[in-house]
């Protein structure tokens, strides 16, 4: 019972298209393959934190991750070090910093479930944390380097043109789908996303469930921290500032709503192609960054005026 | 059959002083950082010390209020901050053209004021009438909101006049300006609070589809919220103005965040429906002794950062743990 | 001349599903018209086109012979008519004060609040109630802390506050206690003396009877009677709700009586085929599943009984006296303060639901929006939780899992179209089914019902009861606590009878009479009240 996202997916692919011609249209060039296998790239690198993001949001209780940004830095950072541009030590530093992600992940878990602290401010706080921390490592040691392997993985074609990442990617796709729709895992994540009350007298464990579901988010972002490097060669301590917002946004334009307990990952993936390409289209055409934050903007809450807006007040 | 003796657990005198109070616990976390600030450094806690505490947390305080007016209602504005970068650029941009004498001071200061609300309306049309989902609306609207202040100055650091910055560091009848208008502000806040509105908001936040059915304008009141939110960023920016004497197109930018912060310090509930603006005020001021404490402590400055904000969390956790305490 | 309020041939759907097919009401000034209709008839959604909250999609609505078209809440305030919610529309944390105030705020242009008149509204409001809502009802406590009979009665208020011309209750005495009730009414005659056009709604007969002049019954979302309620009775009512042909089919249904036949009365109707005696033949006296010693938790107090193999007990007395508190310390979801529990023999602790349901506890609430239903998702996930825990599933295979889930939806006669399909696209009825269903997948020893048939239409109620025997048949424990006293004297072998959170007294054998229920159930509301 693979379930698709339907019309939301449906029109995040429409859009994709649209924005690619517009693109074209723009700065010729800009869907030529080279350039779409970029631009995929940077939406596998979204994909994948926005897919943690995902699984926090569906679990309801006005569940967000906030310090996703701030725990791709650190994962980055760790991936970097222990990597330190040795082959060899990639298999350490993928544990290694998917560890220290779901580590951060799950004391945001245990913040929401034992603390009762809301999400929102849980997160932010933990980003607050984080942030902290970067500017203690940016003063000390080197942010080490990506190992060759991995910055051919991520960046160079390879299977059927597609470079490693993009396999990555539609591996976490997958398991996704299997995690959501074909296990008791999934169902339960589900089931704690629409009525939490019910599930719990239903014999769910909805506290063990929800901090999972936030350690698997640090897990998804601090992964993504370690293709980041292997994109940018080494880190720089803000690196995953920029994608907090745009997860968020990715998850919602794929259909998932922010209260919990519907949706899924096919729609979100769309989300983050689509997200990144209009980025791609701002960055292309050459207007200020004034213009390009302010269109942005708008064209965001343009956009969501096609997803799940509230409920009118009278039937 | 029906029964009139259903069994309510009695309520204690902490849960009904909490349900009255519900800023106490900001309080009591507040004295506790009075007294480690005294501890480190005495000259902390002197009256030029406070003053100046004040004085550079005002704008937060400011902004916290108003986060506070749009969550009463259940709802949340992260572009506060936004808006404080564009009021402060375009009160900025618009005495640097019209010049640094009174009346065009209070040209900017109005022009100021408009922007403000119009950023509320905005935000008010985004999230209540089309019924956006707040979170990710007004981080939209935010960034658009940005994107307007850039382009009013592209580059941080036109100079605000003298008249300005020395009128808001300066004193009034030998008290510090910056109280008078803190004091002022204060009584705005008190104002506001016996009207309506802050009722209307209160009751929205305490259950929109109960609000609706006993004829309260919902969305009107929501959209009234943010207006009140865009008013009081508005009035931050003018600390901020006074404070930093330029303008910066991204000043706001980790204000927001921390708005958000004050508000749950101060006891307000991010759902809605309950909360003092007085806690929120409180909640600001916890920030502000956190840094200081931080500091007086001797932190080395690259850890100052991570301590703040590993503090801003023990506090979290502390008013959390204070609450389930008393109610159980 | 012209009736005060009239609706014709409203209709109301939602996508598919028809709330209202063709509804219709008359009301005239000075009458108390009765709505009355089984749960799903339509008569909620009538209400709420009425008061403005829902939009109809077709059909008229006249006052006072002019057509007015209801836009919202404050348009119906403005066109005179009051509303009370059934899910009551109070801000829990606001005053009283408040509350009875947020609606009139407009009335002036002022934009400060006035204190004064906020004050003088609340007084007078309370004053009307003031020697029967209990302590606790003052004008600045906020509603949450209210109890639930005293929030109705601030709905109440609110309602009567309004001065409309046109008052609808929609169940305004769900949780109000007799003394209330006879305030209510009094005061509704007195509104009816001044010309005010009354619709209430409410399933209870003998209020029905006591306060109505005329009855509207709506069936399956159209109006099938209208007439004076004296020449009406119960049982007439009774069958118009639920259709002529099935009426007869329940030749042994016991039909709730009219307060008249109170005293004294036994309730000898049972459904047709039992065997009639409850004792002996199927409950095992020698095995205690269920053993409870001075147990005390979020509302009971010091309770102590037993249950025992095959056997249903009941819970009774006043409503919210600690019955659905005890069941719900049992599973698990409240906390034990003292006392214990076991479970054939072997203690069981206080670990949440996930430990109950591994020694063989099943819990069934009659809130299904908050306990049971976890809308949004399929009729099969909502049926399989219970079986994957106990089963310590991790991989969710469809077919294995339509297997398990088919026959236990079976054993209930529940309808639907396809397991896959949203459990929000069922009747209430099937849908608690399906919340049923959930712990037939496995074998419970103990089966908890906290009120499993509260707004459930009869025929589920029928199917429900059904299996419940079958299960004690077969030797499952059952503790069973029902709003309705019919229900408990139908099918419980003995009945404890609670107040203020203790056991009162057990009514066991020829005791179980409605007479001794009252009497048990009142009596000693009092003598605790007074002890209290």
């Amino acid at each position: 019972m693979i379930r698709f996202a339907g019309a939301p997916l449906v029109m995040a692919l429409a859009l994709i298209v649209a924005l690619l011609a517009l693109g074209e249209a723009l700065s010729p060039g800009f869907a030529s393959v080279d350039q779409v296998r970029r631009l995929l790239i940077v939406a596998a690198l979204l994909g994948i934190v926005a897919a943690g993001q995902n699984l926090v949001i569906l679990g309801g209780r006005e569940g967000i991750d906030l310090s996703v940004g701030g725990i791709v830095s650190v994962g980055a950072i760790v991936a970097g070090n222990v990597m330190d541009g040795a082959n060899g030590a990639i298999v350490p530093a993928v544990l290694a910093c998917v560890a220290t992600g779901a580590a951060i992940g799950a004391i945001n878990g245990l913040g929401v479930t034992v603390l009762r602290i809301a999400p929102l401010v849980m997160t932010l706080g933990m980003l607050g944390v984080l942030q902290g921390l970067l500017v203690v490592v940016r003063q000390g040691a080197p942010s080490g380097r990506a190992a060759p392997a991995l910055a051919r993985f991520v960046t160079e074609p390879g299977l059927f043109g597609l470079p490693g990442i993009l396999w990555l990617w539609i591996a976490v796709g997958i398991a996704m789908a299997l995690l959501l729709h074909r296990t008791v895992f999934g169902q339960r994540i589900y089931a704690i996303g629409s009525n939490e009350r019910a599930a719990h007298a239903a014999g769910v464990p909805t506290g063990a469930v929800r901090v999972s579901l936030y350690a698997l988010s640090g897990a998804f972002a601090a992964l993504a921290g370690l293709c980041l490097i292997g994109y940018s060669g080494s880190s720089f301590s803000n690196v995953g500032e920029q994608y907090m917002l745009p997860s968020i946004i990715a998850v919602v334009f794929g259909g998932t709503s922010l209260a919990g307990g519907r949706g899924g990952y096919t729609g979100t993936m769309a989300g983050a192609v689509l997200l990144t390409v209009l980025q791609g289209i701002l960055t292309t055409v050459s207007i200020d960054e004034s213009g390009r934050q302010m269109i942005f903007g708008a064209t965001l809450v343009a956009l969501m005026l096609f997803y799940g807006r509230g409920e009118a007040l009278r039937a | 059959m029906t029964g009139a003796n259903a069994i309510e657990p009695r309520r204690s005198v902490p849960r009904r002083l909490l349900a009255r109070f519900p800023f106490l616990p900001a309080i009591a976390i507040l004295a506790l950082l009075l007294l480690a600030s005294a501890l480190l450094s005495p000259n902390s806690v002197s009256p030029r010390a406070l003053t100046g505490l004040v004085s550079t947390y005002l704008a937060l305080m400011l902004l916290a209020v108003a986060q506070t007016w749009v969550v009463f209602a259940g709802d949340i504005d992260l572009s506060a901050g936004a808006i404080l970068s564009l009021v402060n650029v375009t009160v900025v941009v618009m005495m640097e053209r019209f010049g640094g004498e009174p009346l065009p001071v209070l040209a900017a200061l109005g022009a100021g004021l408009v922007v403000g609300a119009a950023c509320g309306l905005v935000n008010g049309v985004v999230v209540a009438v089309l019924r956006l989902q707040g979170i990710v609306a007004t981080f939209a609207t935010g960034i658009f909101f940005t994107g307007l202040a850039l382009a009013l100055m592209p580059v941080a650091g036109t100079p605000a006049p003298a008249l300005y910055w020395r009128t808001y560091g300066g004193r009034i009848l030998e008290v510090p300006f910056v109280l008078w208008t803190a004091a002022a502000a204060g009584l705005l806040v008190w104002a506001l609070t016996r009207t309506r509105l802050v009722l209307r908001l209160l009751g929205v936040g305490d259950g929109p589809r109960a609000a609706y059915q006993s004829g309260v304008p919902v969305t009107a009141t929501r959209m009234r919220g943010y207006m009140l939110c865009g008013l009081f960023a508005a009035l931050a920016a003018f600390c901020i103005t006074g404070a930093t004497a330029s303008g910066d197109p991204l000043v706001g930018g980790a204000m927001t965040l921390y708005s958000v912060a004050a508000v749950v310090l101060g006891g307000t509930a991010l759902a809605g429906g309950s909360g003092t603006v007085v806690g929120s005020i409180a909640g600001a001021l916890i920030i502000g002794l956190i840094n200081a404490v931080v500091y007086y402590a001797g932190t080395p400055s690259e850890w100052q950062n991570f301590v703040q904000g590993l503090s801003v969390m023990l506090a979290l956790a502390i008013g959390v743990l204070i609450n389930r305490g008393v109610r159980s | 001349m012209s009736p005060r309020l009239e609706v014709r041939d409203a209709v109301k759907a939602y996508g598919a599903t028809v709330a209202l097919a063709r509804g219709s009401l008359t009301v005239e000034p000075g009458e108390v018209h009765v709505l009355i209709g089984s749960n799903g008839s339509g008569k909620s959604t009538l209400c709420k086109i009425v008061a403005g909250s829902i939009r109809p999609d077709s059909g008229t609505l006249r006052i006072d012979g002019r057509e007015a078209s209801v836009a919202g809440p404050t348009a119906s305030r403005e066109l005179g008519i009051g509303v009370f919610y059934q899910e009551l529309s109070l801000a829990p944390h606001r005053s009283v004060a408040e509350n009875l105030a947020l609606g009139h705020l407009g009335d002036t242009s002022s934009p400060f609040l006035d204190r004064r008149r906020m004050r003088e509204r609340a007084a007078r409001e309370i004053a009307r109630f003031a020697d029967v809502a209990g302590p606790g009802l003052v004008a600045n406590a906020p509603v949450g802390a209210l109890r639930p009979d005293q929030r109705q009665l601030v709905e109440i208020m609110k309602c009567l506050s309004s001065d409309a011309p046109i008052l609808v209750f929609d169940e305004p005495t769900s949780a109000l206690d007799r003394a209330q009730v006879t305030r209510f009414f009094k005061v509704l005659r007195e509104r009816q003396a001044d010309g005010c056009a009354i619709v209430f709604i409410s399933h209870r007969m003998d209020e029905i009877f006591e306060i109505g002049d005329r009855v509207t019954v709506i069936r399956e979302g159209e109006t099938v009677l209208t007439a004076p309620l004296e020449d009406t009775d119960a049982d007439g009512i009774v069958r118009a709700m639920v259709g002529e042909a099935a009426a007869d089919d329940r030749a042994g249904e016991p039909v709730v009586a009219p307060v008249g036949a109170e005293g004294g009365a036994t309730v000898a109707a049972r459904p047709s085929g039992d065997p009639g005696t409850f004792s002996g033949t199927r409950t095992d006296p020698l095995h205690a599943v269920l053993s409870v010693q001075g147990l005390s938790g979020g509302g009971c107090r010091d309770v102590s009984l037993e249950v025992r193999r095959g056997e249903i007990v009941g819970l009774g007395g006043l409503h919210g006296q600690g019955q659905s508190a005890l069941l719900r310390t049992l599973f698990g979801l409240l906390p034990r303060r003292s006392g214990s529990v076991a479970l054939d023999g072997e203690p069981l602790a206080a670990n949440g639901p996930r430990a109950a349901i591994r020694r063989g506890l099943a819990y069934v609430s009659g809130d299904r929006g908050r306990d049971g239903t976890v809308t949004g998702r399929s009729i099969l996930e909502n049926v399989v939780p219970v079986h994957a825990l106990l089963a310590r599933l991790s991989l969710a295979r469809p077919g294995s899992l339509r297997a398990v889930a088919a026959p236990a939806l079976e054993r209930l006669n529940t309808k639907y179209a396809s397991l896959g399909h949203p459990i929000s696209s069922l009747s209430g009825g099937n849908q608690q089914k399906v919340v049923i269903a959930r712990w037939l997948t496995e074998r419970p020893s103990l089966v908890l019902l906290d009120d499993p048939t509260k707004g459930i239409d009869l025929a589920a109620k029928l199917d429900l009861f059904t299996l419940v025997r079958e299960l004690a048949s077969a030797g499952t424990a059952v503790l069973l606590y029902s709003s309705e006293d019919t229900e408990l004297l139908t099918h419980a072998d003995r009945i404890l009878v609670f107040n203020a959170g203790r056991v009162g007294e057990d009514l066991v054998g020829e005791r179980r009479t409605r007479h001794a229920l009252y009497r048990a159930a009142y009596d000693t509301a009092d003598a605790a009240e007074l002890a209290s």
